[in-house]
């Protein structure tokens, strides 16, 4: 009896301890899985590009203020002396730069002289040639859990923060196990009198325990499965790697549905800026939060939060870390926290669909949610500022005069630099910043007149038989179709025109004399005109097809033009500009990529007819000034009813397009020039851009022609036009009544006056 | 550059001139490649010698300081024979500034060296539209630029 007592003690006891084994070895399991899985997880961040600040540069006082603005830098009537403080007078402006990677935060001087950057210069007069200003953060790719941070390593974390850190949670942390009696004791004495938890005795290593298990209550249970974990944890790591592990998994704030986890994050959610470059009432901030983040939260509860901060500072004068006159000074400094730059999961949720969609090409969704790249975009924050104001001012305009027919308009803008490829902005919506459909990729419509630059693209290529002064017929047309059915394109104005110069069939966006053209040309080499413009979708053999029912997004539309704004030089579209690994180390970089497509003669010429739409065509008005500064073109399309209201246009590097229309699909009041058009302007002359002179091609020669029939013509003649033409192409024939108001030919002596003129001009 | 190199070079322009009006001759009006014939395939020729060509575009410098302390930049990964941040760092610097010739050059010069043959000569060709090219830089430019032909 006496024996089987024993043995049924014996196995219970041999029973518990397995289960006590088993229940350990899970927990460490999972403490370890833990460790080395959530928190290394780290979401891609993606991020603007950096303004560059370079000697000689071009500037814009106006866009530095907003790119100041937008970085959340605020401006000072005194020189600036803090981080992220600046002052602007009129040829100068001085920023107290935050810092970011190899750029040393500090104080620079920039002095401005006619549009340019003269000089810049740091605080103690040594001359800078390059600065940058840190880039905007602009979105990430959050895992379901949606927990975001930034990993440092130790070295990334100053001495005084992780002394303070641990003066406010943990004062004996290298001298515990995991757990402290002392602490757990003075807790349970002051709970047991208070009836309840009022002060938890956890040490860092129990802290990281308990966040590792997401839960928040506080039972018995609970504490020692934290204390169980805790001392394991002590066990499988070092010091310094609890530690590192507590600075980069704590819970610091919650910004919508994206929690904000670790120092690294924080620090650059609240201030800005690396973990190294905050000071020591920023830091004590940080720390501060950790007691409640939402009740000592800067945004929510300030005066609770600067309280708080006070106290940590309090702490450590205690603890002789800062001195007393040290303590008052930063006592006094008020809290000074950025306004969060993403309260969401992306500010601009068109252009980030652009930046996923050229993601997944390189890179699955899991390598984006874990491994903690940096996506470094094209995007430029004061561009996509002044495209989302103008959409959003242009469409309040416009539901102003033609009333509530447009509360429901819709909109699309892409702004790409034309030379790179590079897009810059985009909206895919008239709310710009709201999700849901983005009309900038997935709007398919018909591009009406967008489409008729590329048919006579396909004709100036074929230089022996086309050029500009060429008479194209616009005569009323009729295409057999199958069965009976006949098609009869009609103009605009409801008109033909008989026959007229290819000039201005194109700048007057003649339909008629379009489909003529391009029935004449052939399917085949409009397609091949296509494609070489980057346009991958196949023609179907309808005439219609050539006054604009081909179909396109906003962004297939732009890349078309992209090539013809460079000069011929095709680059793909993309949004990215580099993707880092978490160590900074460049993982994969996106090299600019141009391809000549075609010769710069023909481009120069049908440049020269786009420039047309903005001297006597759709988008006039503009002084003469302003258009050689900006080197403009563009054009408008309107398509079947109204349907569409498109337009496209380059000044400077800029190439813009923008649709305007109805999800539905229903008519509108609003043509290219009316709608589209207006949205553009509004944005270029917010952005105000200068362009860089390009060499006119050798072989293009200016000529008088007469505006109608295409012939040669004179300076004096009636009715005249100085047009471009590629050498040897030009007219020959000059009717007998222009003769006397043709120059005469130039003498060879002012032959070779001009020659030499032109030599000093191109110098 | 030396003397010897310069007359060097005129040389070959003028035989290129000349050997252009022969081959014009023979040919029916070709407007756009009446210039590549008359720069000849013997200027082509000179796209054998890499070393030549990258120590003559090694000492074309920038006209900002800031776009000069980037070729210094580029300069030094592109010796370590790191093409593709010597790359990246001279398109920072086409960022900045579009008519500089000696990023065009130099982008040029790399994308060969990274058998991108057709992309060199693009950038060569864009490098030419530069109004504020020096004769020098435009010959250069032209070299590359003549792979496609």
């Amino acid at each position: 009896m006496k024996l089987s007592l024993r043995l049924i003690l014996f196995s219970s006891l041999t029973i518990l301890l397995v289960i006590c084994i088993a229940y350990v070895s899970i927990l460490d399991s999972r403490v370890i899985n833990k460790l080395e899985g959530v928190l290394w997880t780290v979401p891609a961040k993606v991020y603007a590009r950096p303004l560059e600040l370079a000697e000689g540069g071009n500037i814009n006082i106006g866009q530095l203020k907003k790119e100041l603005e937008i970085l959340s830098y605020e401006q000072t009537k005194k020189l600036p002396d803090n981080p992220g403080e600046f002052s602007l007078n009129q040829n100068s402006a001085s920023i107290f730069i935050r810092g970011f990677k190899s750029q040393e935060p500090g104080f620079y001087k920039l002095q401005f002289e006619k549009g340019r950057i003269e000089s810049i210069k740091r605080q103690d007069g040594i001359s800078i040639d390059l600065i940058q200003l840190e880039p905007l953060s602009i979105g990430g790719m959050f895992p379901s859990h949606l927990q975001d941070r930034i990993l440092l390593n130790l070295s990334q974390v100053p001495t005084d923060f992780q002394e303070m850190l641990l003066i406010v949670e943990d004062k004996n942390f290298y001298n515990h196990r995991g757990i402290s009696l002392k602490s757990i004791t003075r807790a349970f004495i002051r709970n047991t009198r208070a009836l309840g938890i009022e002060e938890g005795g956890s040490t860092i290593t129990q802290q990281l325990a308990k966040s590792l298990f997401f839960s928040p209550e506080q039972t018995i249970r609970r504490k020692i499965k934290e204390a169980i974990a805790a001392l394991l944890i002590e066990i499988h790591y070092t010091k310094e790697e609890i530690l590192l592990a507590y600075i980069n998994d704590v819970f610091v704030a919650q910004a919508g549905r994206r929690a904000i986890h670790g120092f690294g994050l924080a620090s650059q959610f609240f201030f800005g800026t690396d973990l190294k470059n905050l000071t020591l009432d920023q830091k004590a901030l940080l720390v501060g939060m950790l007691k409640g983040p939402s009740l000592y939260s800067p945004t929510k509860n300030p005066e609770r939060a600067k309280a708080r901060r006070d106290l940590v500072l309090t702490l450590v004068k205690n603890d002789s870390l800062i001195s007393e006159e040290e303590y008052f000074e930063l006592k006094d400094r008020p809290l000074k926290i950025i306004p969060p730059t993403f309260k969401s999961l992306s500010k601009y949720p068109a252009f980030n669909d652009i930046v996923t969609l050229d993601l997944r090409k390189n890179f699955d969704d899991s390598d984006l949610r874990t491994k903690g790249l940096r996506i470094i975009t094209n995007l430029d924050p004061v561009v996509q500022d002044y495209l989302e104001e103008s959409i959003r001012k242009t469409k309040a305009k416009l539901e102003k005069r033609y009333g509530s027919q447009l509360n429901e308009l819709e909109g699309a803008g892409i702004v790409v630099d034309s030379f790179s490829g590079e897009v810059v902005a985009a909206v895919g919506s008239t709310k710009p910043n709201s999700y849901g459909f983005n009309r900038a990729i997935n709007a398919v419509r018909p591009i009406g007149s967008l489409i008729k630059p590329f048919i006579y693209l396909s004709a100036l290529q074929q230089y022996g038989k086309y050029n500009l002064s060429t008479l194209l017929d616009d005569s009323k047309l009729s295409v057999p179709l199958s069965g009976d059915n006949v098609w009869e394109p009609n103009n605009f104005d409801k008109k033909f025109h008989g026959d007229v110069p290819l000039h201005l069939a194109l700048s007057e966006s003649y339909n008629v004399a379009t489909t003529r053209l391009g029935m004449e040309l052939g399917y085949s080499a409009v397609q091949e005109t296509f494609t070489k413009l980057g346009i991958k979708k196949r023609i179907s053999n309808y005439p219609s097809i050539f006054v604009g029912s081909f179909e396109m997004s906003p962004l297939q539309a732009i890349q078309a033009y992209q090539t013809i704004a460079s000069e011929g030089f095709f680059s793909p579209l993309n949004s990215i500009r580099s993707v880092e690994s978490s160590e900074d180390v460049l993982s994969l970089s996106y090299p600019y990529k141009v391809e000549q497509r075609f010769r710069s003669e023909p481009i120069y010429l049908l440049k020269f007819v786009l420039k047309q739409t903005f001297i006597s065509g759709t988008a006039r008005g503009y002084p003469l000034k302003v258009l050689e500064k900006w080197k403009v073109g563009g054009k408008t399309g309107t398509s079947d009813e109204q349907r569409d209201s498109w337009f496209v246009g380059y000044a400077g590097n800029y190439l813009m397009l923008v649709w305007l229309g109805f999800d539905d699909n229903r008519k509108s009041p609003l043509t290219g020039r009316s709608g589209a058009l207006q949205v553009w302007k509004s944005f270029m002359s917010k952005l105000d851009p200068l362009s860089y002179e390009v060499r006119r091609p050798s072989r293009i020669k200016y000529e008088w022609v007469d505006a109608k029939d295409g012939l040669l013509s004179g300076q004096k003649c009636k009715g005249s036009i100085f047009i471009p033409f590629i050498e040897g192409t030009e007219p020959e024939i000059i009717p007998q009544n222009r003769k006397k108001c043709r120059i005469n030919k130039e003498s060879y002596s002012s032959k070779v006056i001009n020659k030499i003129k032109e030599a000093i001009e191109a110098k | 550059m030396n003397i010897k190199l310069k007359n060097y070079f005129i040389a070959l322009i003028l035989m290129s001139l000349i050997m252009g009006c022969a081959s014009a001759s023979k040919k029916e009006t070709d407007f756009y490649d009446l210039e590549v014939e008359k720069f000849s395939s013997s200027v082509k020729s000179l796209l054998t010698d890499l070393e030549f060509l990258k120590k003559e575009i090694l000492k074309v410098n920038a006209n900002k300081p800031s776009i000069q302390r980037i070729l210094i930049e580029a300069d030094n990964l592109w010796m370590k024979k790191d093409l593709k941040q010597a790359s990246s760092t001279l398109e920072r610097g086409l960022r900045i500034a579009k008519d500089e010739s000696a990023l065009y050059l130099r982008l040029a010069h790399l994308r060969l060296e990274q058998g991108l043959a057709k992309e060199s000569s693009a950038f060569a060709e864009r490098g030419l539209l530069n109004k504020g090219a020096s004769s020098w830089e435009l010959l250069l430019l032209k070299i590359y630029s003549a792979q496609k032909n």
